[in-house]
C-alpha cells in the first residue's frame, strides 16, 4: 500500500534520514522504533509532505506522492497524527473533528462525527469544550479522531503516547488494537519499543537516520542486540 | 452628559469604520503573519473607481456594490501578484513587500490619474441628523454602526459555523496542521485575503463617502488606523482588532472634545501618545495573544 | 571596545575612505559630464541621501528591526534645526507666534545642528523604551509599527502645529544666514558617518547587537542583552539621521511636513534594502544605484523615450514613460528585491573586511592544543525542590541535583520524563512554581537568561542555535567579548585556540549555518567554552549524530570542559552517551528524580530499567 524507497531528507547541512526504505501493506500494524534523534518523526513528516525530500520516492497505493503539498497526500488517503498531538486549542472538539472531515461531504462529515462520538466517548462529553482544556489523553484521542475524520485508508500516529500517564499509554494501544481490529491500516512512531512491537504486526529499527532492523515484532523482540538500540549504547 | 452621549456616539461611528479595516487586516495576519501596509489600498483603488463612476453617471446605489466588489478584487489582485510570492518569508520581507506594494499603487494614481485632488458628491443624506431627545444624531453616524453590527455579526457566522471559517480559524492557529488535515493552503490564503478585501470594501464605502474625494495617498490613513487598531486590541486576537477600533475612534473623538480649543488639532498626536503608554504598560495589546518562545 | 585593532579599526578607516572617495568621486564625474546645475544638486542631494542612510543602516542593519520611524526622527530634528538657525527676521513673517520665545532666537546653523542632535535624542530615548517594551527583537511586527506610528505623529503635529512649523502650506523656508553652498560640510560629515557605521558595526556593542539580530535567544544564552544594544544603536543611529536632515533642511532652504514622511521614508529604505541592509558598502551602494535609476527614470518621464540624446522620437511607450515614473521604480524596486533577492545585492559583504582578508590578515598559523587546567576553581550548582505545573499537569515534582566542578553529571530519562521542563527552569526559561537552584550559594531562580550565563552557567540547544550569518570564528568571538567582561575571574581561553581545539580550525572563515551537523555541535561548544562558564548545560548534544560521531562527542566536552575548568551537565536521551559521559546520573521519570548514582549503579537499577523499556524486566 505504501511503499518508501530511498528516502533521504536533510535540514540544511544535517542528514536526518539516510536512504531508509519501508513498506506497509493493507491492514498491517507497522511500528517506527528507535531513539530520539533517529529521524522517524523525520519520516512521517517527508511521507505526510510537510518536509521536503532530497532523494528518494513515496509510492502510495500505486501512486507516486513524492513532495506532494501535504493536503494532496491527504486527499490521497493518508492522514498523520503529528507529534505533540497539535490540536486546534481555540476551537471546540466537534470544530477540530469537523476540520478533519473537511475534505468530505455534509452528509458524510455528519455521519463521521456520530462515529467518532460512538468510538470515543470522552470527547462525546466535551463536545463544546475548546479543546486546549482537555488532558493529555483526551486530547491524543481527539488527535487520532480527528485523523480519522477524513477516512484515512493509512492513518500515520508520531508517538501517540508521548508525555502520557501509564494508564493513558495502555489506553492508546488499546486503541490501536481496537483500530487494527477495524481492519485499518496503521503506522505508528513510538518510543515505548517494547509496547510497541507487542502491539506491531511487523516493525522498523531506525537509528541516526538509517533503518537498521527490520521484522515482526516477536523477532525483534527476540533480539537482544537491540537492547542497546533502544536504550542507546 | 448629552455631549458625552453625542460623543459617544460619534466615536462608535468613527471606530466602527476602524474595527472593520483593523478586522481586515487582522484575518490575513493571523494566516500568513503578513501586516498588511498595503490594506489602505483596498480603500484609494475603490475611491478612484467611484470619481470614475460618477463622471460616468453612475449614483450610490450603484457606486456601493462597485466599491465591495472592486475592494475584494483588488485584495485578490495584490495577494496573487505579491505576497503569494513572499509566503513564508520573514516577516521583515513581508511587512517591507505590502510597503512596496502601498507605494506602486499610490505612485500608479499618480502616474496615471494625477496628483490632485478628485472630488466625487456625497450622498445627499450625508450631513442630516435626526433627533432624539436632545441629541442630534447623525444618519451617517447610525449607518455606520447598523450597518458594521450586521457585517460583524455576520463574520462572526462565517468564522464559527461555516466549514471554510472553520479552516480559516483552523489555519490561523496552525498552518501545517491545517494543512495536515486536508485545508487546501491557497484557497484559506485566498479566502482570507477576499474576507479581508469584502470587510475594507464596507468600511470603503463609509470611508469614501465621508471623504468627498480622493488622492493617490489616500490609502495611508485608513491603513494605519486598522494597524494601528489591531495592535491595539493585540495582534493576532479578531476580537481584540474590533475592540481596538472601537477604542480607537472613542479615543479620538472624547480627546478632541477634552482638550482646549488651541491644540484642538493635535488631536492624533495625542492619540498616539495614549497608545504609545497602553503598549509600555500592556506590550501585547488588550487582548493579547500569549507568544510562547519555542526553543 | 574593538577585539583587534588592524581589522576593526585600521581596516574600516581605510575602507570607509576609499568607498567615500568612490561615492563622492562618481558624484563629481557625473556632474563635470553634466555640467549643468541640476546635476550639482542631483549630486548634493545623493550625499546628504547617503549620510541618512547610513545613519538607518546601524539601526536597521545591527538590529534587524525595520523601522520607518528614522525619518520621523529627522522629521525632529530638521524643524529644531529650521526654528533655530532661521533668521528672527524670517521668523517673523512666518512663525511671529512661535512658543518659547522662539521667534527672537537665533544661533549659528552649527549650534542649531547640536540642538537638533540634543532634542532627538530625547526623543529617541523615549521611543526606545516603547520599543524595549514591545519586546523588539529582529523581525518584530509591533516594534515596526511603533516606529511607523512615529512618523505620522510627527508628520501630524507638523502639520497641525503651524505657530511653531509654519505647517502644512507656508512651512519654513530660510535665509539661514549662510546658505549651504560649499558641500565641505557634507562631505566631512558623509566620511564620518560612514566610519561611524563601520566602526560600530566592529564593535563590541556592534557585534552584540548582530549576536541578537541573528538569534535572540541564543545571544541571550551568551550573556547577550539585547535591549541596551538595540538602544545603543537606536542612539547612534538618531544622532547621524539628525545630523543628515539638518543637512537636508539647510539644503533644501525649506522644511515642510512632507518632506520627512512616506516618500521619504520609503526613498531611503529602498536605498538600504537593494544595496544590502546589513552592510554599510551595501548602503552606500544602494544610494549610488537608487539615485542612478530614480534619475534615469525622472528623465525618461520627462523627455519620452529619450536618454542623454539617444532614443526614438515617435514615443511608443510614451504610456510607460511619463512624469513621476522614479516613484513607481521605487515601489517596484522594493517589492522585486522583496521577492527575489531579499537580502539585496550584497547581503552583509563589507568592502574593508575584504580587503582585510586580502592584504591585512598575512598567513596564520593553527595554535597548538590547549593544556587542561591544573587548578580548577571550585563551584558547586545545586537545585532543590524544583516543581513546575502546567495548569493541573505536574511536568516536574521535586526535582534536585547537585553538581561540582570538574565533574560531569548527566540527566536521563524517556520522553516526557520532564527533562526539557528541567532545562527550561534552570536556563531561565521557565518559572518553577516550587524550588530554587543556585551556583555557589548565589540564588539564580528567576534570573534572566543573559544573567545566568553571565553567572557562569552557559547552555547549548538541542535543536543548535548559530549565529548562522556570522562566520564561525565570530560566533566564538561574540562568547569571547562577553567573557571578557563578565568573567573575568576565571581563565579566558583564546578565541583561536578553541576553535582549533574544536577541529574548526579550517573552517574559521565560513559562515557557521555552513557547516554540516557535527560541526555545528563542536561550534556550539567552543562557543559556551569561549564563555568561561562555571558549569556548561549541554542540551542533547548528541541527537542526530551517529553512534560514531556520539563516541568522539564524549572525548571532546570532556576535554572542552577541563580546558576551561568547567563542570557539565548534560541532558541526553542516550543511555550509551550519558553513561559513556557522566561521573554521576540522575534519572528522571514522570517528572521525579528516580534514581541518583553512578552509571554502573544506574543501569543495575530496575526501576530505571522499567522507565526506560516500559517493561523491560519481564522483557
Amino acid at each position: 500500500m505504501l511503499e518508501v524507497t530511498g528516502l533521504t531528507t536533510k535540514y540544511g547541512a544535517i542528514s536526518a534520514l539516510r536512504d531508509a526504505s519501508l513498506t506497509v501493506g493493507a491492514g498491517e500494524v507497522v511500528g517506527l522504533i528507535g531513539p530520539n534523534g533517529a529521524g522517524k518523526t523525520t519520516l512521517l513528516g517527508s511521507i505526510a509532505g510537510l518536509l521536503p525530500i532530497d532523494s528518494g520516492t513515496i509510492r502510495f497505493d500505486g501512486n507516486d506522492i513524492t513532495s506532494g503539498a501535504p493536503e494532496k497526500i491527504l486527499r490521497a488517503g493518508l492522514s498523520l497524527v503529528p507529534e505533540h498531538r497539535r490540536i486546534f486549542a481555540d476551537m471546540t472538539v466537534e470544530e477540530n473533528l469537523k476540520i478533519g472531515g473537511v475534505t468530505r461531504s455534509g452528509a458524510e462529515r455528519a455521519e463521521l462525527l456520530d462515529e467518532m462520538a460512538e468510538l470515543f466517548p470522552v470527547l462525546r462529553d466535551k463536545w463544546d469544550t475548546p479543546a486546549g482544556y482537555m488532558s493529555g489523553g483526551e486530547a491524543q484521542q481527539l488527535a487520532i479522531a480527528r485523523a480519522l475524520m477524513s477516512k484515512p485508508k493509512l492513518i500515520m500516529m508520531d508517538e501517540p503516547s508521548l508525555g502520557l500517564a501509564p494508564i493513558l499509554v495502555d489506553l492508546v494501544f488499546e486503541l490501536i488494537d481496537t483500530l487494527r481490529a477495524q481492519g485499518r491500516t496503521i503506522l505508528v512512531v513510538e518510543q515505548n519499543a517494547t509496547r510497541m512491537l507487542r502491539a506491531a504486526d511487523r516493525a522498523y529499527v531506525l537509528r541516526s537516520g538509517e533503518v537498521v532492523a527490520t521484522g515482526t515484532g516477536a523477532e525483534l523482540l527476540d533480539r537482544s542486540d537491540l537492547f542497546d538500540t533502544f536504550v542507546g549504547g | 452628559m448629552t455631549e458625552l452621549l453625542q460623543n459617544l456616539i460619534d466615536g462608535l461611528g468613527r471606530g466602527s469604520i476602524y474595527a472593520l479595516l483593523a478586522l481586515g487586516v487582522a484575518v490575513v495576519f493571523g494566516i500568513m503573519h503578513l501586516l498588511n501596509f498595503a490594506h489602505g489600498e483596498l480603500i484609494t483603488i475603490p475611491g478612484y473607481l467611484t470619481y470614475w463612476a460618477f463622471n460616468q453617471g453612475w449614483n450610490w446605489w450603484t457606486v456601493v456594490p462597485l466599491i465591495i466588489v472592486s475592494a475584494v478584487l483588488s485584495s485578490l489582485l495584490i495577494e496573487r501578484v505579491a505576497f503569494s510570492r513572499v509566503r513564508g518569508a520573514s516577516d521583515f520581507t513581508l511587512l517591507l513587500t505590502s510597503f512596496g506594494v502601498h507605494f506602486i499603487v499610490a505612485a500608479g494614481f499618480l502616474l496615471y490619474v494625477s496628483a490632485s485632488v478628485k472630488p466625487y458628491p456625497r450622498p445627499g443624506w450625508f450631513a442630516d441628523t435626526i433627533a432624539v431627545g436632545s441629541l442630534n444624531i447623525e444618519i451617517f453616524d447610525l449607518a455606520v454602526i447598523v450597518v458594521t453590527i450586521i457585517v460583524l455579526a455576520g463574520t462572526t457566522w462565517l468564522l464559527q459555523r461555516t466549514m471554510f471559517g472553520l479552516a480559516l480559524r483552523a489555519a490561523a492557529s496552525d498552518f501545517d496542521t491545517a494543512r495536515l488535515m486536508g485545508v487546501k493552503s491557497d484557497s484559506v490564503i485566498r479566502g482570507a485575503f477576499a474576507l479581508s478585501g469584502f470587510l475594507a470594501g464596507i468600511a470603503g464605502v463609509f470611508w469614501i463617502m465621508r471623504e468627498g474625494q480622493v488622492t493617490p495617498t489616500a490609502g495611508i490613513n485608513p491603513m494605519l488606523q486598522g494597524v494601528l487598531a489591531a495592535l491595539i486590541g493585540g495582534l493576532g486576537s479578531l476580537r481584540g482588532a474590533v475592540l481596538g477600533g472601537l477604542v480607537l475612534g472613542l479615543a479620538e473623538v472624547l480627546l478632541r472634545s477634552w482638550l482646549p480649543v488651541g491644540i484642538q488639532n493635535l488631536t492624533t498626536g495625542f492619540v498616539f501618545v495614549m497608545i504609545a503608554l497602553l503598549f509600555i504598560f500592556r506590550p501585547g495589546g488588550l487582548l493579547s495573544v500569549p507568544q510562547v518562545e519555542r526553543v | 571596545m574593538f577585539p583587534n585593532l588592524k581589522r576593526d579599526v585600521g581596516f574600516p578607516v581605510i575602507g570607509s575612505f576609499v568607498l567615500f572617495l568612490a561615492l563622492f568621486g562618481g558624484g563629481l564625474i557625473y556632474q563635470t559630464i553634466l555640467s549643468n546645475g541640476s546635476a550639482e544638486r542631483l549630486v548634493t542631494t545623493m550625499l546628504i541621501d547617503a549620510i541618512i542612510v547610513i545613519g538607518i543602516q546601524i539601526y536597521i542593519g545591527n538590529t534587524g528591526i525595520l523601522s520607518f520611524g528614522h525619518i520621523g526622527f529627522g522629521a525632529i530634528a530638521g524643524y529644531v534645526f529650521a526654528v533655530y538657525a532661521i533668521s528672527p527676521e524670517e521668523k517673523l513673517k512666518r512663525i511671529p507666534t512661535a512658543p518659547f520665545g522662539l521667534t527672537d532666537t537665533q544661533v549659528s546653523p552649527g549650534l542649531a545642528i547640536l540642538i537638533a542632535v540634543v532634542v532627538t535624542l530625547v526623543f529617541a530615548v523615549i521611543v526606545g523604551i516603547g520599543l524595549a517594551r514591545s519586546g523588539a527583537q529582529s523581525g518584530s511586527v509591533a516594534a515596526t509599527v511603533i516606529t511607523l506610528a512615529l512618523l505620522f505623529v510627527t508628520h501630524e503635529v507638523a502639520k497641525s502645529w503651524p505657530e511653531l512649523t509654519g505647517g502644512n502650506r507656508g512651512g519654513i523656508s530660510f535665509a539661514i544666514g549662510e546658505s549651504l553652498e560649499g558641500r565641505a560640510l557634507i562631505l566631512v560629515v558623509l566620511f564620518a558617518s560612514m566610519l561611524i557605521a563601520r566602526l560600530y558595526g566592529q564593535s563590541r556593542s556592534g557585534r552584540l547587537a548582530i549576536a541578537a539580530r541573528e538569534d535572540s535567544l541564543a545571544a541571550r544564552a551568551m550573556g547577550v542583552n539585547p535591549l541596551v544594544q538595540q538602544m545603543a544603536a537606536l542612539l547612534l543611529s538618531v544622532v547621524i539621521v539628525s545630523v543628515g536632515s539638518s543637512l537636508r533642511v539647510w539644503q533644501i532652504g525649506s522644511i515642510l511636513p512632507d518632506r520627512f514622511f512616506f516618500d521619504y521614508a520609503m526613498l531611503t529604505l529602498v536605498m538600504l534594502i537593494v544595496g544590502g541592509r546589513n552592510s554599510v558598502t551595501g548602503a552606500v551602494l544602494g544610494v549610488a544605484v537608487m539615485t542612478g535609476a530614480r534619475e534615469l527614470a525622472r528623465r525618461l518621464g520627462q523627455d519620452g523615450f529619450e536618454v542623454f540624446g539617444l532614443g526614438l522620437d515617435e514615443a511608443p511607450l510614451d504610456w510607460v514613460f511619463r512624469e513621476n515614473l522614479n516613484s513607481v521604480v521605487l515601489g517596484l524596486a522594493m517589492v522585486g528585491f522583496m521577492i527575489w533577492r531579499p537580502t539585496g545585492i550584497l547581503e552583509d559583504w563589507e568592502f574593508d573586511q575584504w580587503l582585510y582578508r586580502r592584504f591585512g590578515r598575512g598567513t596564520q598559523t593553527e595554535p597548538g592544543r590547549l593544556a587542561e587546567l591544573d587548578d580548577v576553581p571550585a563551584a558547586t550548582f545545586e537545585a532543590s525542590g524544583v516543581s513546575v505545573a502546567f495548569g493541573g499537569f505536574k511536568a516536574l515534582t521535586n526535582a534536585g541535583m547537585t553538581a561540582e566542578s570538574g565533574e560531569v553529571v548527566g540527566i536521563i530519562g524517556p520522553n516526557g520524563a520532564g527533562k526539557t521542563t528541567f532545562v527550561n527552569v534552570i536556563t531561565g526559561m521557565v518559572e518553577p512554581t516550587d524550588g530554587a537552584f543556585s551556583i555557589d550559594g548565589v540564588d539564580l531562580t528567576g534570573s534572566a537568561s543573559h544573567e545566568l550565563s553571565r553567572s557562569g552557567l552557559v547552555r547549548t540547544f538541542q535543536n543548535l542555535r548559530l549565529f548562522g550569518a556570522l562566520t564561525v570564528r565570530e560566533n566564538v568571538e561574540i562568547a569571547a567579548l562577553v567573557a571578557k567582561e563578565h568573567r573575568t575571574e576565571r581563565t579566558l581561553r583564546d578565541v583561536d585556540s578553541l576553535l582549533a581545539e574544536a577541529g574548526l580550525w579550517e573552517h574559521r572563515d565560513r559562515r557557521a549555518r555552513e557547516l554540516d551537523y557535527g560541526n555545528s555541535r563542536r561550534l556550539e561548544l567552543a562557543r559556551a567554552a569561549a564563555m568561561a562558564p562555571s558549569f556548561m548545560l549541554l542540551d542533547e548534544p548528541t541527537s542526530g549524530m551517529s553512534d560514531s560521531e556520539s563516541l568522539t562527542m564524549i572525548e571532546q566536552v570532556r576535554h572542552m570542559a577541563a580546558t576551561v575548568g568547567a563542570g557539565v551537565i548534560v541532558i541526553d536521551h542516550d543511555l550509551g552517551f550519558i553513561t559513556g559521559i557522566s561521573d554521576r546520573i540522575y534519572v528522571l521519570d514522570q517528572g521525579q528524580v528516580i534514581a541518583e548514582g553512578t552509571p554502573d549503579e544506574v543501569q543495575a537499577n530496575a526501576r530505571v530499567q522499567a522507565a526506560y523499556l516500559g517493561s523491560a524486566a519481564d522483557r
